[in-house]
């Protein structure tokens, strides 16, 4: 498996999207295989994944609208990405 | 408790050029004429307001609805994902290319097994070949692809090599899993219940498995639950958040739940979605705990696992509103061990999977 280097560029993977719903107007993830509503973390993560930004940028942009240790925040969202990754909703590309 | 349907699957036709032993379709099929494309437009429409956000089209095979393009977009346009679940038999280039333009998100193929010969013979007709050519098409028109594999006695052992299969058509998910023994399944269970050293041979190599891909193809595996001590949570609760259309119109909270004898299902020809939803009596009949026998009545565990599967304890006990025996707290329960231990020793278990095929009724086709 890849590692997650900080220059790497997560995206949504293929066939995943990003919709809120319109019945609690939360975010949820649709994928082939269903439904994953989104707590605001993982929303806020999934946001920035634009397979542009590196995972890098990603921690220091949340770190900043957190106001909290980037070091903190990027074993967050490494956890929440290695997460999703393995269900194959987020792709990562160097 | 408010109930919501999440998911939607749709299927459109009884009708299939696959023909598998394990086939969760009714040995009974309904009567009547198909829903119209409009009749399936407001389908999805009344689905959406309901609070339906993903449609899986089904069936049957679903590619034999000619109108299967003009179904998805109008799924799409109601604000639905939606995942073709196809046999992949009639999804040629053109085919495929017109259901992307349709906005289809992704396409799950199912496969018997990773050799042609084998395939064929559990599918009843040749359709290896045409599945790894669709495969290559779904890959180059860039739709996402899951590879369901329904694992039994005559190929489970392949399991190494069925992920293999998986691994070089670069699909993102692999479904392995076990067959459900309800419709044509339950009937051939004798032939395809994998014995329990198969079982526990196959979830070792999964698990292996999946920790080498973890990130390349995630690996979904369903376990028979005839080796479980604990029910599975089917359907996450009866009619909580699943609803099924069959190429009727009949409306139910579960694929199967035309096993159950006695239950009456409303049709969207004569009711809106969100009443039969709500008020009708098939949806209502097991929704919560108010409905459950003892032991589930007093089990910790009743808001977990809802005791089972309604379908499954009613096609082993008689009755729907039984504990599911694949409880090992069932009253009921020597009826499903007594089944599983028979057939350990049964040498078909150590044979060709061609010498079971004789004993095997294969699925046939709406009217014949």
């Amino acid at each position: 498996m890849m590692s997650m280097d900080p220059q790497s560029r997560p995206a949504l993977a293929r066939g995943v999207r990003l919709r809120n719903d319109p019945i609690t107007g939360e975010p949820v993830l649709l994928f082939p295989e269903g439904v994953l509503p989104l707590d605001t973390t993982t929303h806020d993560i999934i946001l920035r994944c634009s397979g542009q930004a590196t995972l890098a940028s990603i921690v220091l942009a949340l770190a900043e609208e957190y106001e909290t240790d980037p070091e903190t925040v990027r074993v967050d969202v490494c956890e929440c990405l290695a997460q999703l990754r393995q269900r194959m909703l987020i792709a990562i590309s160097q | 408790m408010n109930y919501r349907p999440y998911l939607l699957l749709a299927e459109l036709t009884h009708s299939c050029p696959l023909h598998c032993p394990y086939c969760s379709n009714p040995i009974e099929y309904p009567g009547g004429q198909e829903l119209s494309t409009a009749e399936w437009r407001r389908v999805f429409e009344e689905a959406a307001q309901l609070g339906v956000l993903h449609a899986g089209f089904s069936g049957g095979e679903p590619l034999r609805r000619a109108d299967l393009a003009e179904l998805v977009a109008a799924a799409r346009a109601a604000g639905l994902y939606t995942n073709l679940i196809t046999s992949a038999v009639g999804l040629q280039r053109q085919r495929a290319a017109q259901l992307r333009q349709a906005g289809l998100d992704s396409i799950q193929i199912s496969f018997q097994s990773d050799r042609e010969t084998l395939a064929d013979q559990i599918a009843g007709t040749c359709a290896h070949a045409l599945k790894l050519q669709a495969a290559q098409v779904v890959r180059e028109l860039g739709f996402p692809l899951t590879v369901n594999v329904v694992l039994h006695r005559g190929n489970i052992d392949r399991l190494e090599q069925i992920i293999s299969l998986a691994e070089n058509l670069e699909a993102e998910r692999l479904e392995l899993a076990n067959a459900q023994y309800y419709g044509w399944a339950f009937q051939n269970r004798a032939a395809l219940l994998p014995t329990r050293s198969q079982v526990a041979r196959a979830v070792e190599i999964v698990g292996a498995r999946k920790k080498q891909l973890l990130g390349q193809m995630d690996i979904l595996f369903v376990t028979p639950d005839y080796y479980s001590e604990r029910p599975k949570p089917c359907m996450n609760g009866w009619a909580t958040r699943f609803l099924t259309v069959n190429p009727v119109g009949d409306v139910l909270p579960c694929p199967t739940a035309s096993a159950i004898q006695g239950l009456r299902f409303d049709n969207v020809r004569m009711r809106p979605l969100a009443w039969i939803w709500s008020q009708s009596e098939s949806f209502n009949r097991f929704r919560g705990t108010e409905w459950m026998p003892a032991p589930c009545r007093e089990c910790p565990l009743r808001e977990v696992d809802f005791g089972g599967c309604r379908c499954q304890a009613a096609l082993i006990t008689g009755d729907a509103g039984a504990t599911d025996p694949a409880c090992a707290l069932s009253p009921h329960r020597r009826m499903l061990t007594s089944f599983v231990e028979a057939i350990q020793e049964a040498p078909a278990a150590n044979r060709s999977f061609a010498a079971d095929l004789g004993r095997l009724s294969f699925r046939q086709n709406p009217g014949g």
